[in-house]
């Protein structure tokens, strides 16, 4: 069949195709460029972290053995034939769950207070003082920056081994990452109803209660219940420094290499966290349906 | 003036009988949770040891060791340039991990994605097993991955890319399921087939969203970067570890100084970047 | 020829093609009218097969349509071209790859997905492009054009795959009335002059009439006109929009459209 299209003669063309190849060379030469970058950083960084390729390539079969292992009793069983060998130790390590769950709720719920507190510090529109504003952002970041392993790794010489240094190093980071969200949820608040009392002459706070609060306080729920989906998946491993929580036991095994055991109590705290991700998630979408409905 | 007129309460509390009325049920239940989730605090808070004399003790312990942290001080330039390079070390975990996994999420995204993969077992198994991955500690990973490439920076590179590739297969895959489907159809309608669909009508544009969670995960990275070197995977964790087991106080606040510089370098480069290729504000929200 | 027979397409209860028997002899230019939700554009995205239907059989020649599946699938839609309502083109890449994605179906997956392209097939590209006056813009970014200058490029896209068939969805439903006359015009010249059968949803019935040879008008899925547009009088035009005539001719009668003969032709390439 004939072609739709009437080829334009090569004169016509050749300019056409010259003009395109220039503009798409152009751009082609930004993409190139940037790509350069990306590779030289990527050959620094391969020699500053020692990089070995082969020594990966020769070793990945350790990762898979490793990985299949972990699903071997002892007796060389399949887990799965003997749950109760596997489970061994469920008593002592649903104990120490439980107490990872406690940590992280007295953590989160510590840390949302403080940030709660600091929050209408922080926020530009209703900070009553500039540069204690910048100062509790400040602090909030360090809180925020310096993970809660090395807080934990900190408080477990000033508090002893146990789960307290846990639950402050919980604490402090949650401060620190909530401060910041909370502060953000206040900026974006209506300000017609703080102006409002503030306007019949009422004090700082007095406005912050009655004007601010009622419109954040679905946000600050949820973003605290989110941080405490996070906090329960940290608290798991503060005990790899001692700081309580089943963590501890996790570290022992794989040190050990009690292969059944560290799978044991993996699944364990994936279970967990699946939980505890649902019913949050839940909680979260009543919570935000609600703030909907009301206003 | 005169006083005030005379308010007939009666009348208006029946005409607005919920203004005076106890607390409606929200109310109530708010109420509730409240006090219920204030009680678990108190019992949590006496079960993991707030109440003894420990806590008090502890406190005034923390505040001579945040006393003897100050100032910060290396000790020796023998010291600085050893943290430095620990330091660039840590960023370079961070940079390899996190584009590897980038690199290695992108298939694993597409097999995930409802409006590439087709089959729905596929797309089933391929979200489990990055949710899987993605629950698993990165510091796990670490221990892991050490047993295979032995202690060092690298063992630490693939424990930040294998954690990694859970979180960018389900950002990436969620990035992907959000693209416009127009530009998909219009390929495919044209006989393409769908490789070319998803190669043409999805990944260019898509890509700015990716590039920038990228470079949001490279910053969030260096963070998780700094602690794996705890378990002797590398980096400057390593160091803080040593220096706080040793009670070298002044060289700890000056690694974590070191650190905060670090990130809110990379922080202030990587939101740059960000902004340069997709405009302000967008990609923050991961 | 276009031949449709009982053609059903059912989305959960819902009839939104209902019955559909329609034959369509080539070199037609066939205008498909009806009230937004009438089914238009699942009719037309079950011809090149985007929606499967659920019932009936679509045949063009003695291939049936329905039962394509793989390559012959892709070769089929690539036989009958697509214009869409949105364009449908990729946003961040340029016009020509934007066109070049016309011939996808012909070059070699190893080379079309690195982007690479014949020179014969980029001359092919602009000359497709040039034919609409957007060769100038074959380097530029698809989303920096205007609505106009897209469906050009995806007229172009259409061409370059040297279609049998042009499936247009109400191609000019995001135009002004300036780029609606070049679209309509640039069909209209791609059938009469070109011979290539094309089907084109419209929401103006003025357009439908000054444009088609063949109007077929469709209610709630059903086929409840099917005529010349000279049949197609006022009452017809009642029923099929359920509405006053003077409302259906309302807005799209402002713009005073010359009958297209009267017209200078569009500057086509050939033209
Ligand atoms: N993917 C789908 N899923 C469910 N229902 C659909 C889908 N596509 C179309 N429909 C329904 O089928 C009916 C016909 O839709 P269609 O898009 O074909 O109408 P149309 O005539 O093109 O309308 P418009 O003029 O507004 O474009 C509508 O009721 C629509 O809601
Ligand atoms: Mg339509």
């Amino acid at each position: 069949m004939t072609s739709p299209i009437v080829q334009l003669p090569q004169a016509q063309l050749r300019p056409l195709l010259a003009a395109y190849e220039a503009t798409v060379r152009s751009r082609r030469w930004h993409s190139v460029m940037i790509a350069a970058c990306v590779v030289a950083a990527i050959a620094l960084s391969s020699i500053s972290a020692e990089v070995a390729p082969m020594r990966l390539f020769e070793n990945i079969g350790r990762f898979t053995s490793y990985i299949v292992r972990l699903f071997y009793l002892e007796s060389g069983a399949p887990v799965w034939t003997d749950p109760a060998e596997w489970y061994w130790g469920l008593p002592r390590w649903l104990r120490l769950l439980g107490e990872t769950l406690l940590m992280a709720y007295v953590g989160t719920l510590l840390g949302a207070a403080g940030a709660f507190g600091l929050c209408f510090l922080a926020a530009a529109n209703v900070a009553p003082s500039r540069w204690l504003r910048i100062a509790v952002r400040r602090f909030c970041e360090l809180c925020r920056t310096v993970p809660g392993l090395v807080f934990a790794l900190i408080f477990v010489i000033a508090f002893g081994l146990g789960p307290m240094a846990g639950v402050l190093a919980v604490a402090i980071h949650t401060l620190g990452a909530l401060g910041k969200l909370f502060a953000e949820v206040v900026e974006n608040i209506d300000m017609k109803p703080v102006e409002g009392i503030s306007s019949t002459g009422a004090a700082w706070h007095v406005a912050m209660r009655f004007g601010a609060l009622p419109q954040t306080m679905s946000n600050f729920v949820s973003y605290a219940l989110l941080r405490f989906e996070i906090n329960v998946r940290e608290s798991a491993v503060l005990g790899f420094v001692g700081a309580g929580g089943i963590g501890q036991d996790l570290i022992e095994a794989i040190r050990k290499f009690y292969y059944s055991d560290v799978s044991a109590i993996l699944v364990l705290i994936l279970l967990t966290v699946a939980v505890i991700d649902m019913l949050t998630a839940r909680v979260r979408h009543r919570l935000i349906g609600l703030g909907e409905n009301h206003r | 003036m005169t006083g005030r007129p005379k308010i007939d309460l009666a009348a208006v509390r029946s005409r607005h009988p919920h203004h005076f009325g106890r607390m409606d049920r929200a109310q109530i239940t708010a109420a509730a949770v409240a006090a219920a989730a204030l009680a678990l605090l108190i019992y949590g808070m006496g079960e993991l040891g707030f109440f003894g004399g420990t806590f008090l003790a502890g406190l005034r312990r923390l505040g001579e060791i945040l006393g003897l942290m100050l100032p910060p001080d290396p000790g020796n330039w023998a010291h600085v340039r050893i943290f430095v390079m620990a330091l660039l070390e840590t960023v370079a975990i961070a940079l390899l991990g996190t584009l590897s996994a980038a690199v290695l999420a992108v298939p694993l995204a597409l097999l995930a994605a409802r409006n590439v993969t087709t089959a729905r077992l596929v797309r089933f198994l391929s979200r489990r097993s990055l949710d899987t991955i993605r629950s698993v500690d990165i510091l796990v990973w670490a221990l892991i991955w050490i047993n295979v490439v032995g202690l060092g920076p690298f063992a630490g590179a693939l424990a930040i890319m294998t954690s990694d590739i859970g979180s960018f297969g389900k950002l990436f895959s969620e990035a992907i399921e959000a693209a416009d489907r127009r530009p998909v159809e219009g390929i495919v309608s044209t006989g393409g087939g769908r490789i070319l669909g998803v190669r043409f009508g999805i990944l260019p544009e898509v890509f700015p969203v990716l590039a920038s969670q990228i470079l949001y995960y490279f910053e969030s990275n260096t963070r998780s970067a700094t602690i794996i070197g705890i378990v002797g995977a590398g980096g400057i964790g390593l160091h803080l570890a040593e220096a706080i087991r040793t009670l070298e106080l002044p060289q700890v606040s000056f690694i974590i100084l070191l650190i905060l510089a670090a990130v809110a370098a990379i922080d202030f480069v990587s939101s740059q970047l960000r902004f340069a290729m997709i405009g302000p504000r967008a990609g923050t929200a991961t | 020829m276009l031949r449709l027979d009982g053609v059903v397409k059912k989305f959960g209860d819902k009839r939104a093609v209902d019955a559909v028997s329609l034959v369509v002899p080539a070199g037609q230019l066939v205008g498909i009218i009806g009230r937004s939700g009438a089914g238009k554009s699942t009719l037309l995205r079950m011809i090149n097969r985007l929606n499967d239907p659920s019932e009936g059989s679509i045949r063009y020649g003695d291939i049936d349509i329905t039962a394509l599946r793989g390559r012959a699938l892709r070769e089929w839609r690539a036989r009958c071209a697509m214009i869409f309502q949105q364009f449908n083109l990729a946003g961040r890449l340029d016009v020509l790859t934007n066109v070049m994605m016309g011939r996808a179906f012909h070059a070699p997956l190893a080379r079309s997905l690195f982007n690479i392209w014949t020179d014969d097939e980029k001359a092919l590209g602009l000359s497709a492009l040039e034919g609409l006056e957007m060769a100038r813009l074959a380097g530029q970014r698809a989303d920096t054009l205007s609505g106009g200058q897209q469906q050009r490029v995806a007229i172009a896209r259409a061409l370059v795959q040297e279609p049998e068939l042009i499936l247009a969805d109400e191609p000019i439903a995001s135009l002004d009335p300036r780029n609606t006359q070049v679209v309509m015009d640039a069909l209209q010249h791609i059938n009469r002059h070109l011979g290539i059968t094309v089907i084109c949803n419209l929401h103006s019935l003025d357009i439908a009439r000054n444009y088609c040879d063949r109007l077929v008008g469709l209610a709630n899925g059903r086929v409840v006109f099917d005529g010349v547009p000279s049949q197609l009088t006022d009452r017809v035009a009642r029923d099929l929009y359920g509405l006053e005539s003077d409302d259906v001719v309302g807005p799209d009668a402002r713009p005073d459209y010359t009958p297209a003969e009267a017209r200078p032709g569009l500057a086509l390439a050939g033209s």
